[in-house]
C-alpha cells in the first residue's frame, strides 16, 4: 500500500502522517477506533499512523494530524500540548475531554481545590490544577466531540479529510436522530434528557437505550436554553438535577444561564 | 382465493396512471464528461461538460436561465445555472466559484472525468417575449454566470432586438469574468458597461456601483424607450434590489425585469422544499421570476 | 362503494389471515408513560393479540412506511475516473397498514399530490404506496385532535377498506376489489337497516367529541397580513429548533442528500434524509449564507408551507389536524394556539 497513491474521481487521496496523543483521560475515545474491526484495516489505510501508544510501540515526532484526547490539568501537560501544536498542521480535539474538559473538570464546580485534591490524594498530592479544554491553551482546527467519540463519525471524517470533503458536523439537536430511531420521548417516561439542546452526530446513543441525553457532545447550533430550562422545570426536574447535566461534561458552561429561570 | 398480496413493480408499463418514462427520469442522471477546464478567476472556473450518449446530447436542451444538477458521486450534488450557449445541444458550461464541499472537489478534478448532469430544471428568462424590444442585462459579480446564457441568445439573434446594454459591475478588477469575451460582444452591437468599485492601479474603467452605470443609460431617454424595454438582472438580493428599485424609477414595468434567484435546490422537482422561498418552490416556479413576483413572494428580498 | 357488515370474532379471523400470508403493520402498545398511560405506536403485528384498534394517536405517524427518516436514493459503483449509478426504489415485499385514523389515510392523500399527482413524481414514494394495503378504522377524538377543523376527520378515499365499530360488530367500507376478495375468507353480510341507524349514531356522537377547534377562514390571506407580525417572534423564542413536529407530523415530507463514500472507496451512496425546516441549516446554502437564520422565521416558514403554499398549488391545507406535533413539542407550541393568535394578532396565554 505505501508508496502508490489513490486517488477518488482522479483526485489524489491525502494520506496524512496522523499521531494520537492523550493527556487527562481514559483513553477511551482512542479504544473506539480499534472497536471497529471491520473497517479497521480499510480505515489505517487512509493515514499513516506514527505515533498510537495503543497500538504500537514505535514514535515519530514526523506528524501532520494530532489526534489530541483529554483535558489539561497540569503544567507539564500544557508544554506537550503546545509542542503538538506547533508541529501539527491540523489539531483535532478528540472527545468531550478535549473539546470541553468533559468528565474531569466537574471537579472545577468546586470552591476549594485544594481540599478535592485531598480528599481523592490523601497522603500522595499529585499535580493538578484547574482542567482546561483544549482551545484554552491552543487553537483547535477540529473538534470530534463525544464521550466517547462515535466510531463512524470519526471514520467518516478521517475519510472527508482523504478525499477533500468538507469537514460537518450536524448543527441540528439529538432529538432528530432520536426520532428517526423512532424512540419514546424520555420526558414522557419522567427521565430528564438534553437531546433538545445537544448537538447530534452521536445516533442518539442514549435515549436509544433509554437513558436521557447528558449533552456529552456539547451545544447544537441555535440553542433555546431559556426555554429548555422552563421545560425541564415544568417536568418537576429540580435545580440539581438539572444542573447536574448540564454541568457534566463541560459542554454547556459557555451558555449562561439566566438565574430566574431556575429559581 | 389468495391473501396474498402480490409484489406490483411500477416501473412496469402496466402502470397506467404515470408514465414510466416520467418515474425513471426522477433520480436519472446523464452521464457527462468533463471536456476542458479554463481557469477564469483566482475562485471560479469554467467547466465545459458533454453529455456522453449520443442520442441523449441530441435530445438535451435548454432554455437561458434553466439550471441543472451537477452529481460527483460520494461526493455532492448541487444546483448551478447554465453559462452557455442554448442553441449547443448536450453540451454545457457551468461557472463555478469555489464555496462549498463539492466545487472545492471539482476544482481538483481534471478533464475527462465523468459527472452526473439532471435537468435542465425551472424556469428560464422569457427570451421570445422580449423580441423587438430594447434590452438590459444587468450582471453584480458571479451573476455574469447566469447572464452568459442570455447574452448568448442575443447575440446570436441579434436582428430580433433593438438596443441592447450589458451593465456589470465587480468588487475589483480582478474578479471580471469573461474578460476575453468582451471584444466580441462588442463587435455585435452591443453597449458594454463595466464599472468596478475598488479600481487597481491599470484600471482606466468607470469606478461605482452598477446603479451609478445604469443611471447614466437611462436618463435623458423617451417613454417609448422605457415602456420597451426589457431587463435581465442577475446578481445577490442586495443587488437586483437596488437595480430593480431603479429601474421602476424609470418606469420600466416590473412584469418586464427578471431575476433569477439562487437557492440551495436538493432535488429540483420541487420535492425536497430546500429551495422554497416563502412557500413558492424556486424549483419549479423559478429560479427566474418577474420583479413583480419576486415583491409578492414573502421572504425574497 | 360497497358495504358489508361482520360479527366481532370474524376480525381476528382475518387479521390471522393476513399476518399467515403477509407483513402487516398496525398500532400496538410501544409502552407506558410516567403516569401509566399506554404510548402507542405503528409496528409489526405478529399475533391478532398485537393489535390495538382502539388506539389513540400514535407518536410517530405511518408515514415512516412511505417516507423513512432515511433512505438511499442510488449507490454508485467507482471505478477510476467513471461510475455506474445504480437505483433502487426500496421496496421489498408488499404490506398491510391495519388499522389507520382517518386522519393519516388523509395525510397520505396530501403526499399523494404533491409526490405522484404533480410534476416529477417520486417513484420511491409511490412504490410503497402502491405496494400498501390500507385498512382504515375508525377513532376517538383526543382533546389534542383538530381534524374536524381541517375537514380530514373522515376519509373518503385512499384506502381499501375502512372498518368502523359499530359496538356488537363491524361495519366495512370496501374500496377495492383486493379488499373485497380478502372479505371472502371472512362471513359478511349486508348491512340492515338497524346496521345503518347504528352507524349514523357511531358517527354523530363521535362529532360531538372534538373538543380543539381552529378557525381557517382566510387563513391564506391573514398570514400574508401577518408576515411581520410579532406573534411569529413570540413562537420563535420558544421553539427549540430541534425538528420534532415535523418528524412527528404524518405529511412533512422536506428532506435533504447527502452523498458518501464507503471507506474502501468502492462505492458511493446518495442518501435521502427528511430535514426539518425548523432545524437552523435549513435554508443555507454553498458559503454559509442562512436564509432563514432565526428561529422565528423557520417556525413561520413551517406554518406558510403547510396553510399558504401548499393551499395555493393544491386547494387545501398540509395539514390534517391529528394535533401529534403540538403533543410532541416540549415547548408545547400547538397549531391551534398559534394560527389563533395570528388571527387575533396577540398571544392569549
Amino acid at each position: 500500500m505505501d508508496g502508490e497513491v489513490r486517488t477518488y474521481l482522479g483526485v489524489p487521496l491525502y494520506r496524512p502522517k496522523v499521531a494520537f496523543f492523550e493527556f487527562t483521560s481514559c483513553e477511551g475515545c482512542q479504544l473506539q477506533i480499534l472497536n471497529n474491526e471491520v473497517n479497521l484495516l480499510d480505515f489505517f489505510s487512509l493515514i499513516e499512523v506514527v505515533n498510537f501508544r495503543e497500538v504500537m510501540t514505535e514514535r515519530s515526532d514526523d506528524y501532520e494530524i494530532a489526534f489530541v484526547e483529554g483535558s489539561i490539568t497540569t503544567d507539564n501537560e500544557i508544554k506537550r500540548l503546545k509542542r503538538i501544536r506547533r508541529q501539527a498542521k491540523m489539531l483535532i480535539a478528540f472527545g468531550s475531554c478535549a473539546c470541553f474538559g468533559g468528565v474531569n473538570q466537574l471537579k472545577n464546580r468546586f470552591r476549594d481545590l485544594d481540599y478535592v485534591k485531598r480528599e481523592v490524594y490523601g497522603e500522595h498530592p499529585v499535580e493538578s490544577k484547574k482542567v482546561r479544554a483544549i482551545d484554552e491553551i491552543v487553537d483547535v482546527d477540529l473538534r470530534i466531540y463525544g464521550c466517547p467519540v462515535r466510531k463512524e463519525e470519526v471514520e467518516k471524517i478521517v475519510l472527508h479529510i482523504a478525499l477533500g470533503k468538507s469537514l460537518t458536523v450536524p448543527k441540528y439537536p439529538v432529538c432528530v436522530e432520536c426520532k428517526a430511531n423512532e424512540n419514546i420521548c424520555l420526558f414522557d417516561l419522567g427521565e430528564p434528557c438534553l437531546g433538545p439542546i445537544t448537538r447530534a452526530g452521536c445516533n442518539a446513543w442514549c435515549p436509544t437505550n433509554r437513558a436521557g441525553c447528558w449533552g456529552c457532545r456539547g451545544p447544537a447550533e441555535d440553542v433555546n436554553m431559556e426555554e429548555m430550562l422552563r421545560i425541564m422545570k415544568g417536568h418537576g426536574f429540580s435545580e440539581e438535577t438539572i444542573m447536574d447535566r448540564l454541568e457534566c461534561f463541560g459542554g454547556f458552561s459557555p451558555v449562561k444561564i439566566p438565574e430566574e429561570s431556575i429559581r | 382465493m389468495i391473501s396474498q398480496l402480490k409484489l406490483i413493480d411500477i416501473t412496469k408499463s402496466s402502470m397506467a396512471e404515470k408514465r414510466v418514462g416520467d418515474l425513471s427520469r426522477f433520480e436519472y442522471s446523464y452521464k457527462a464528461e468533463i471536456m476542458s477546464v479554463y481557469r477564469l478567476t483566482e475562485k471560479e472556473t469554467l467547466y465545459r461538460i458533454q453529455i456522453i450518449d449520443p442520442e441523449e446530447r441530441r435530445r438535451f436542451s435548454f432554455t437561458p436561465g434553466q439550471f441543472v444538477m451537477l452529481e460527483l458521486p460520494g461526493i455532492d450534488e448541487a444546483p448551478f445555472s447554465i453559462s452557455s450557449s442554448p442553441s449547443i445541444r448536450g453540451e454545457i458550461e457551468l461557472c463555478i466559484r469555489r464555496v462549498g464541499n463539492l466545487t472545492n472537489f471539482l476544482a481538483r478534478v481534471k478533464r475527462g472525468t465523468i459527472v452526473g448532469i439532471r435537468g435542465p430544471f425551472g424556469k428560464g428568462f422569457p427570451m421570445e417575449e422580449m423580441h423587438g424590444q430594447n434590452i438590459l442585462l444587468v450582471a453584480g459579480g458571479l451573476g455574469l454566470a447566469p447572464l452568459r446564457s442570455p447574452i448568448f441568445y442575443v447575440i446570436e439573434n441579434r436582428s430580433r432586438f433593438e438596443e441592447v446594454n450589458i451593465v456589470y459591475g465587480t468588487k475589483s478588477p480582478d474578479q471580471l469574468l469573461f474578460t476575453y469575451q468582451y471584444e466580441m460582444w462588442q463587435k455585435d452591437d452591443i453597449n458594454l458597461n463595466i464599472i468596478v468599485e475598488k479600481p487597481d492601479k491599470k484600471w482606466k474603467g468607470p469606478v461605482g456601483l452598477i446603479t451609478d452605470s445604469l443611471r447614466e443609460i437611462l436618463s435623458g431617454r423617451d417613454k417609448e424607450f422605457y415602456q420597451n424595454t426589457y431587463a435581465i438582472v442577475c446578481g445577490p438580493p442586495v443587488m437586483f434590489k437596488f437595480v430593480c428599485n431603479m429601474l421602476n424609477e424609470f418606469h420600466i414595468p416590473m412584469q418586464k425585469m427578471f431575476v433569477s434567484l439562487e437557492r440551495r435546490m436538493h432535488c429540483g422537482m420541487g420535492k425536497c422544499c430546500r429551495c422554497n422561498v416563502g412557500s413558492t418552490y424556486t424549483c419549479l416556479k423559478g429560479p427566474v421570476f418577474d420583479y413583480w413576483t419576486v415583491m409578492n413572494l414573502k421572504e425574497a428580498i | 362503494m360497497i358495504f358489508r357488515v361482520f360479527e366481532k370474532e370474524e376480525l381476528k379471523k382475518l387479521v390471522e389471515l393476513l399476518i399467515a400470508h403477509n407483513r402487516v403493520v398496525g398500532p400496538v402498545e410501544a409502552g407506558k408513560d410516567s403516569s401509566g398511560i399506554p404510548i402507542y405506536a405503528f409496528g409489526e403485528i405478529f399475533e391478532f393479540k398485537d393489535l390495538r384498534l382502539n388506539y389513540t394517536t400514535t407518536k410517530l405517524s405511518a408515514k415512516k412506511y412511505f417516507l423513512p427518516f432515511k433512505e438511499e436514493l442510488a449507490t454508485f459503483r467507482m471505478d477510476t475516473m467513471n461510475w455506474q449509478k445504480e437505483i433502487n426504489y426500496n421496496v421489498k415485499s408488499p404490506l398491510i397498514l391495519f388499522g389507520l385514523h382517518p386522519c393519516d389515510i388523509n395525510a397520505l392523500n396530501k403526499l399523494d399530490k404533491v409526490l405522484i399527482h404533480s410534476d416529477y413524481p417520486m417513484p420511491y414514494y409511490l412504490a410503497k404506496r402502491k405496494n400498501t394495503f390500507i385498512v382504515g378504522v375508525n377513532c376517538e377524538p383526543q382533546p389534542s385532535c383538530f381534524c374536524r377543523s381541517m375537514g380530514t376527520d373522515t376519509a373518503m378515499h385512499g384506502f381499501d377498506l375502512f372498518i368502523t365499530d359499530l359496538g356488537n360488530r363491524y361495519f366495512a367500507e370496501i374500496h377495492t376489489d383486493t379488499a373485497y376478495n380478502f372479505l371472502k375468507h371472512i362471513k359478511t353480510t349486508e348491512p340492515c337497516e338497524d346496521d345503518h341507524v347504528r352507524y349514523m349514531k357511531i358517527v354523530s356522537e363521535r362529532n360531538k367529541k372534538f373538543v380543539t377547534y381552529v378557525d381557517t377562514t382566510d387563513l391564506m390571506k391573514i398570514l400574508d397580513m401577518e408576515f411581520q407580525s410579532e406573534v411569529w417572534k413570540h413562537w420563535g423564542d420558544r421553539c427549540l429548533a430541534c425538528g420534532t413536529c415535523s418528524s412527528v407530523c404524518p405529511t412533512c415530507y422536506c428532506y435533504g442528500v447527502e452523498e458518501s463514500v464507503d471507506i474502501d472507496l468502492k462505492r458511493a451512496r446518495k442518501l435521502k434524509m427528511l430535514y426539518s425546516c425548523n432545524l437552523i441549516d435549513f435554508a443555507e446554502v454553498a458559503g454559509g449564507h442562512n436564509f432563514r437564520p432565526e428561529r422565528s422565521t423557520r417556525l413561520k416558514y413551517r406554518y406558510y408551507h403547510k396553510h399558504r403554499g401548499f393551499v395555493e398549488a393544491f386547494e387545501e391545507s398540509l395539514c390534517v389536524g391529528c394535533g401529534r406535533c403540538g403533543e410532541a413539542c416540549l415547548a408545547e407550541i400547538r397549531v391551534p394556539d398559534v394560527i389563533n393568535s395570528v388571527r387575533s394578532n396577540g398571544v392569549r396565554v
